[in-house]
């Protein structure tokens, strides 16, 4: 039993971490008053990029680079549609998510061929590997035996938390999100900001999405982030649009998923479609009671307009 | 002349013109602001008041004109950049964001101080300071959304003066403020002066013009039409200037009408606990062809008493009566079906719809009308609803660029017209008006006390509900005092006593 819980928090932490990296994106995406639906998109592609070119550089660590790159390139779509030309984000935010991912699996065919047997690549080691530790302690495995981009997704949620909070500039990109044109009139540079954080958007679901086939998976198949994307959405909200509360929504969801695949593996009379379901009803659960009070940033989804009368 | 001392001018804008496609907003306009003068920009809504100082801020690019800061011609393409020039400016709906406190909001887009960080301690102390300075009390740490609006003002006068402005534009200051708030900014904006600082003051109100001001400038119709010294012309004279046409001072007979009651409230309570927001026992008459005006400080029950009127919400304890039966279901519609009609307090929330045209707008009551619709509502008349539309453009003179244009484009007072048309083409047995006139221009306002006053003459029964003392004595045929959500006083509307009733509404 102990090695049950042992193991089932190292998986929490595992699970969670692409979904640190989604959830800021989103986050970050939010703040500056757009909302984002195409994460989901934006993390396939990251996915298939991060897969090809860790494959062909052998180089995990590249191949998240290339993630976060595509990831910045789609989602200039979504940018240049929702700022410039102020288009329905909702509506640009869902073709991200049915035009990347069919352009995820399609280069992948070009690449592989079809009907060939799933190709594997070599994933990022982890520091205990890197190091030669040979211990097999519960918190030996717990801080170390993970890959540096865990590493990396809790860093980012603390300096995410210390911008927001602490510096001026972190400030002024939270006003662009609750309230443009009071930004503008204080010299603010609302456009500016905006296109920034859809880079950033960008590159952190490019990055999350690239999590998966670098650190998580050798394989690349078609529909791996599995709804991460709009768990993402969801944990933003849990989270109350603030870093350490994305933090807990994704450990939790985290939890839900490392649990849902431990009873899949102890339970054999139960079809495991059923266990398959925790996250995502978790996810409904916590809607319903957390997302009957709106606090998000006040001009979320909104356009903005210059001269405007 | 030194930098500073008075008749130093700090600010010229010369013709100036600002077209939005085809339409002019300003025309050639001149204007000068010298140093520690409080300068009024006075004109109808619509003048071009907004527009003209939304240009001086780098919101607006001027089609023509040009602008000269302290003698140097200057292009302001930026808001940022005006602020470099020191110009500050209070907007008519504050540019604050709710959900950061008073500190937040006075710092943000600060670009004086170095560091990534935000050095808390250093500018708190900057802040206070200049609190002090000015006489302008803030609680730094509070947000926004805990503050009143005369509070919120002195934020946005704040975060002005922390940039360093000189010239300090107040956009309709007083338009959301209490008489007593009002007051307060009244010897802020003195202080100001004497720092030498300038303010451009924004109103059509003119009592408070002629209280603050050292110049006037006058616009009609998007052009200058001269600039006064104080003292030169009477409030008269210059309301006359401002609207273009002879304003005779009003003289509404009051009636004594007798007439049948078409609604009665008896011993109702609503929420009765709550000082602000409730009733307690309120029992009142209305009767037809008479106005019975509630007089009193907002927020002491007048806007349950309006919801409770139309149905919106229903009594706790007593009863309603309207025309001669009780009330049995309290709904918006059933009342609507009475031939209850509402002008409601906030034109924007309730009273209209701002995305639907204004000829949509016009009937959206009526829309089961056989004139507008067949089969009760399953298809609309488009071209009877438009013709319509324009028959009541021309009626209650709502200057729109087409009834087809989105309301929520239109000037306030315009906007009011609108609902004027729809609640009053329905000839109502009942008229519940709330603030019916408020930011509205003298021209506007004139117009809708006329109109109610003719529904009055033909039988209805109206209810006015105004903050407004003026608007109470001047029209009501008889005055209810409410406060904490009492009825504390019933006067006659003819030589009504002004003091006694003072007293009643402060609760006396």
């Amino acid at each position: 039993m102990g090695s049950f819980i042992a193991n089932l928090l190292l998986a929490t932490v595992r699970m969670a971490s692409p979904l640190i990296f989604l959830s800021l994106a989103e986050l970050y995406s939010q703040r500056a008053g757009l909302v984002n639906i195409g994460i989901e998109g934006l993390a396939a592609i990251g996915s298939l990029t991060g897969f090809l070119i860790s494959l062909i550089t052998g180089n995990p660590l590249l191949g998240v680079l290339a993630g976060a790159l595509a990831g910045i390139l789609v989602n200039m779509i979504f940018a240049y549609a929702t700022i410039t030309l102020c288009a329905e984000q909702i509506v640009y935010g869902m073709a991200i998510n049915i035009f990347a991912p069919a352009l995820a699996a399609f280069t992948y065919r070009v690449y592989f061929g079809s009907g060939s047997e799933l190709v594997q690549v070599e994933l990022m080691g982890t520091m205990k590997s890197m190091f030669g530790i040979k211990s097999d302690n519960f918190f030996v495995n717990l801080f170390l035996d993970q890959t540096p981009m865990v590493y990396l997704a809790y860093i980012l949620v603390i300096v995410t938390a210390i911008y927001f909070t602490r510096t001026k500039s972190g400030l002024n990109y939270k006003a662009v999100g609750e309230y443009p044109k009071a930004a503008a009139t204080l010299g603010i540079n609302v456009i500016g900001i905006k296109y920034l954080s859809c880079i950033i958007c960008g590159a952190l679901a490019g990055i999350g999405g690239a999590y998966l086939t670098t650190c998580y998976s050798k394989t690349y198949v078609d529909g791996n982030v599995a709804g991460r994307g709009f768990i993402a959405l969801a944990a933003v909200i849990f989270g109350r649009w603030s870093s350490g509360g994305v933090l807990i929504a994704c450990l939790f969801f985290g939890f839900c998923d490392a649990l849902q695949i431990r009873l899949q593996l102890v339970n054999n009379t139960l079809p495991y479609q059923f266990f398959q379901m925790i996250p995502y009803v978790a996810t409904v659960v916590v809607l319903a009671i957390i997302g009957a009070k709106k606090a998000g940033p006040r001009a979320s989804g909104q356009p903005y307009r210059k001269e405007e009368r | 002349m030194a930098v500073g001392s008075p008749q130093t001018e700090v600010l010229r804008m010369e013709h100036i013109t600002k077209k939005f496609g085809s339409v002019y907003a300003n025309r050639d306009i001149n204007f000068d602001v010298r140093a520690g003068e409080v300068h009024t920009l006075l004109g109808e809504n619509g003048a071009g008041k907004s527009t003209l100082m939304n240009v001086l801020f780098g919101l607006y690019q001027p089609t023509e004109g040009d602008i000269y800061v302290r003698g140097q011609k200057v292009k302001i393409e930026s808001p940022s950049q005006a602020v470099k020039l020191g110009i500050g400016m209070v907007h008519q709906h504050f540019m604050l964001v709710e959900a950061m406190t008073v500190f937040e909001n006075i710092i943000l887009g600060d670009t004086r101080s170095k560091g990534i960080f935000i050095d808390r301690n250093a500018r708190k102390e900057e802040i206070l300071e200049l609190s002090r300075k000015y006489g302008l009390d803030a609680d730094l740490d509070h947000p926004i959304t805990e503050l009143a609006v005369g509070a919120q003002q002195r934020v946005e006068i704040l975060k002005a003066l922390y940039r360093g402005c000189d010239v300090l534009v107040l956009d309709e200051p007083t338009a959301a403020l209490t008489d007593q708030e009002a007051e307060g900014l009244f010897e802020i904006m003195n202080k100001l002066k004497q720092e030498g600082k300038s303010v451009i003051f924004i109103s059509h109100k003119m009592r408070e013009v002629l209280r603050v001001s050292d110049r006037i400038t006058i616009l009609r119709a998007g052009q200058t039409v001269e600039t006064v010294n104080i003292g030169e012309v009477s409030g008269e004279e210059l309301a006359n200037r401002m609207i273009g046409r002879e304003l005779k001072p009003s003289q509404y007979v009051k009636s004594d009408s007798s007439g049948e009651i078409v609604a009665a409230l008896d011993h109702v309570s609503y929420h009765k606990s709550s000082k602000h927001n409730g009733l307690n026992d309120v029992s009142l008459k209305v009767h037809r062809g008479e106005i019975v005006g509630i007089a009193g400080v907002d927020g002491n029950g007048q806007s349950q008493l309006a919801m409770l009127l139309t149905g919106n919400i229903a009594p706790e304890e007593g009863a309603m009566d309207l025309k001669n039966s009780k009330v049995t279901r309290f709904d918006p519609n059933g009342f609507i079906q009475e031939n209850v009609s509402h002008i409601p307090e906030d034109r924007n929330k309730a009273g209209l719809v701002g995305n639907m045209s204004v000829a949509d707008n016009l009937v959206l009551k009526s829309t089961r009308d056989k004139r507008f619709s067949d089969g009760n509502g399953m298809h609309l008349k488009k071209k009877a609803i438009r013709s319509y539309a324009l028959e009541m453009q021309e009626k209650y003179d709502i200057r729109c660029s087409s009834v087809e244009q989105e309301s929520r484009n239109l000037s306030g007072g315009n906007q009011q017209k609108v609902i004027l048309a729809r609640e009053l083409e329905a000839s109502p047995d009942l008229l519940v008006a709330v603030h019916p006139t408020r930011g509205l221009d003298i021209g506007a306002t004139r117009f809708i006390h006329d109109t109610v006053i003719m529904q009055r003459d033909m039988g209805c029964g109206v209810l006015l509900i105004s903050a407004d003392f003026d608007e109470i004595l001047e029209v009501s045929d008889r005055i209810l005092v409410m406060f904490e959500g009492q009825i504390m006083g019933e006067y006659s509307g003819k030589n009504p006593p002004i003091d006694e009733i003072s007293l009643a509404m402060a609760g006396k």
